[in-house]
């Protein structure tokens, strides 16, 4: 395993971020855009087209929905996002473990 | 992408040439492992502290308003067993209510853009809470109707208080895993008995130091462990540049 490339997806500054933010999350919950935008500090520019990498990518869920008359977007790590990234810490670990020692 | 640029005039200098990423335009530089570890870290630990209620301000909140509000039933309590007077069920009152907001307020605030499990779980939770209150107020209510003496009310109010806290303490140290949580539950329903024990006018001593002094000893508690927590963030980053 420490010889598979790092996943293009994930291993991107932004992209590692969003992940782990919504890792954080239990599983099954959905965060608000906005939530989401302000516990990274980006652009809604930004994070629509680093969320719309991950969604194209089958790790994030977008969930588009009204609250009353205002839409709303809410984003999930889904299952194989979770999985892919429990991977890449596994190989991040192995990583520095092999470069520590 | 090559790396002959036409754009790019001849006569301009080298450093300040335009650089073009050997990688995709949506894509950053690559990050080193280490980078990439310490992003997950600090990512995880803010949307931690960001979403998770602050123990110290909601154990702060009810250590002061049982600190003050059954500090000042006792202290209008005299030596001959008067009964608290009407200003200090006032304080009291007002303690209770500000207590109540800022929990709502903070909790609702952390816990606002999760939709799913966690919020469904959360606003059972909160109902658990309010249907508990609820529910001991009418009992009160009810003793307090059947013409008793006020030292039964007093008594019977403190030690159900104690109760629904307490139970709903260990309930949420279940739910949430969190074993000082459920130190806290065992030690208010301790004080809960205690304070029915002591009778008339101690029991509010009792509320106040023992009740309200559990809830700021918690505050304490968790804030020394959140500095714990960040230190060893701390240290570990230090340690992940160094390598």
């Amino acid at each position: 395993m420490p010889d598979e490339p790092l996943d293009p997806v994930i291993h991107a500054a932004s992209r590692l971020r969003v992940v782990a933010t919504l890792a954080a999350l239990a599983p099954r919950d959905s965060l608000a855009f906005p939530r989401l935008q302000k516990l990274l500090d980006m652009t809604a520019g930004n994070l629509s087209t680093h969320v719309r990498r991950l969604e194209e990518a089958g790790y994030v869920v977008v969930h588009k929905t009204h609250e009353g008359r205002t839409p709303a977007t809410y984003l999930e790590l889904s299952p194989r996002g979770r999985r892919a990234f429990e991977q890449y810490q596994d190989q991040l670990a192995a990583l520095l473990k092999g470069a520590g020692s | 992408m090559s790396t002959d640029q036409p754009d790019v005039p001849r006569d301009v200098p080298p450093r300040i040439q335009p650089q073009v990423p050997p990688y995709a335009p949506d894509a950053e530089p690559p990050l080193d492992p280490a980078e990439g570890a310490r992003l997950i870290r600090e990512q995880r630990e803010r949307t931690g502290t960001q979403m998770r209620p602050d123990g110290r301000i909601l154990y702060g909140v009810w250590g002061v308003a049982w600190l003050l509000g059954f500090g000042a039933l006792w202290t209008t309590t005299g030596a001959a067993g008067d009964y608290p007077t009407a200003w200090a069920f006032v304080v009291y009152g007002v303690m209770i209510v500000v207590a109540m907001v800022v929990t709502i307020v903070h909790s609702v605030r952390r816990a606002s853009g999760v939709r799913g499990p966690s919020a469904r779980t959360g606003a059972m939770y909160g109902w658990a809470w309010f249907l508990g209150f609820l529910v001991m107020n009418l009992v009160v209510a009810g003793v307090s109707g059947s013409g008793v003496d006020a030292d039964v009310v007093a008594l019977v109010a403190n030690g159900a208080v104690c109760l629904v806290v307490g139970l709903m303490y260990l309930m949420s140290a279940l739910l949430w895993g969190d074993g000082r949580l459920y130190v806290l539950g065992v030690w208010i329903l301790l004080v809960g008995g205690a304070a029915s024990l002591v009778g008339m006018p101690t029991t509010y001593l009792v509320m106040a130091l023992a009740g309200g002094g559990g809830f700021l000893a918690m505050a304490v508690v968790t804030q020394l462990g959140a500095g714990r927590r960040r230190r060893a963030v701390a240290g570990r980053q230090d340690g992940s540049t160094v390598a």
